[in-house]
């Protein structure tokens, strides 16, 4: 056996929708017991005092990491066919920023706001039907900015093609960065929480 | 010793595991494992338009009468038609089997099918794994069965050209062929019965390249 299952045709399309809902369904149920499906969680780590989602990000980037790494490492999975989003750098980071000012305005981002209407949640129902209503602006818009949203081409590209390392070293290098930013999360965390309770004094 | 790794929390200990699963991928190596290919565009790009990666139908019929030994042919096709005719010392190696072949990155290898389609895909698998001298036969079988071992006789043609069908019906029938001077035989070439691999094969008509070369000059 050998992964990506679909692209070995191990199962047809009208299956992989089914598994495609099964893991949808079961990522929804990790981002909410994860404590994602809260804005106010969510909201907290902006104010660094609370960090779970720096943490459960990191933590789940490690994992998938290491396991596509070395499941492709013992010939397992076939890196080449795991599809790689294309890389337009300015419009990202544009883009990238405007996301980031409706996570910190709404408390959710796309994924987690879907997880807290699943739970009942008014504010998630609301920021739906804005971000709906911004991907109908985005839409009309598009025309006058299609010029920009291709620019900067870069077609798929990782880190150790782009920065000419192994890809051992980067794995190694982002495990580095994810224990570093643990510590100086639960060190931050620990920071705010003595700053807070001195205040209440 | 234990006293340590009993006071790590649970958040710890896979902190731990995952430091040594990255320390453990600093030598593990490419997770692509001969996946990719490198390929150099440029090279590939300038021997294209530059036409420096074709052999022409006549020139190789040259070299086989020549009786050169400086390059390998490559039969792409499955071998079913492999032997129902190919062309004179043509090994077979379909195009699957390519990669697994035993073929030499400094031979001059000749790739060749029925068309072009097969060839450049084969062209390009080599190339990508480093091949120099790797070629395709222009037109492929198809042409070769046209011009070499069919030609047709140029109408209105110049002198030149008339001589140099001549030549052509000498080749022909060194490889077995017939040259078509006939219009009537020419609507239907698909009918003529191609030499079999056999009698190609052995190259006993050493006498008619002797003779092609008395009319050439």
């Amino acid at each position: 056996m050998n992964a990506p299952l679909f692209k070995f045709e191990y199962f047809n399309t009208d299956v992989s929708l089914i598994i495609a809902f099964a893991i949808g369904i079961a990522f929804g149920i990790a981002l909410e017991k994860g404590g994602f499906g809260r804005a106010t969680i969510l909201a907290s780590q902006f104010y660094f005092t609370n960090m779970r989602v720096l943490k459960v990000m990191f933590t789940a980037i490690v994992t998938a990491m290491l396991g596509l790494y070395f499941l492709s490492v013992v010939g397992f999975v076939d890196l080449s066919l795991i599809y790689l989003t294309q890389t337009n750098m300015l419009p990202m980071i544009v883009g990238g920023l405007i996301a980031g000012v409706g996570f910190v305005i709404g408390g959710y981002c796309p994924g987690t706001s879907m997880v807290a209407v699943a739970t009942g949640k008014i504010d998630a129902v609301v920021y739906v039907i804005g971000m709906v209503f911004g991907i109908f602006i985005f839409g009309e818009m598009f025309p006058s900015i299609e010029n920009f949203f291709n620019s900067g081409f870069m077609g798929s590209v990782t880190l150790p093609a782009y920065f000419n390392l192994s890809y051992g070293f980067v794995v190694f290098l982002v495990v580095l960065m994810a224990i570093g930013a643990f510590a100086a999360a639960e060190w931050g965390e620990k920071k705010m929480a003595a700053k807070a309770g001195k205040e209440k004094q | 010793m234990k006293k340590f790794f009993s006071n790590l929390t649970t958040n710890q200990k896979l902190g731990g595991v995952a430091l040594v699963l990255g320390i453990m991928a600093l030598f593990a190596g490419d997770p692509y494992g001969g996946t990719t290919i490198k390929v150099n565009e440029k090279d590939i790009a300038l021997s294209t338009v530059g036409n420096s990666d074709k052999v022409s139908v006549t020139e190789l019929a040259d070299w086989i009468i020549k009786d050169r030994a400086d390059f390998e042919l490559i039969d792409l096709r499955s071998e079913e038609k492999y032997n129902e005719y190919t062309i004179p010392n043509s090994q077979c190696i379909p195009l699957l089997q390519l990669s697994a072949s035993e073929l030499q990155r400094n031979q001059k290898i000749i790739l060749f099918s029925d068309d072009d389609v097969a060839s450049s895909q084969a062209w390009f698998i080599l190339k990508s794994k480093n091949y120099k001298g790797v070629y395709i036969l222009d037109g492929g079988l198809n042409k070769w069965k046209e011009n070499v071992l069919f030609p047709k006789a140029p109408i209105n043609g110049s002198k030149d050209e008339l001589v140099q069908f001549e030549k052509m019906k000498e080749v022909a029938k060194y490889f077995g062929g017939q040259a078509q001077t006939d219009s009537s035989i020419t609507e239907n070439t698909t009918l003529i019965k191609l030499p079999t691999s056999t009698t190609t094969k052995t190259k006993t008509t050493t006498p008619t390249g002797k003779k092609k070369k008395r009319e050439g000059c």
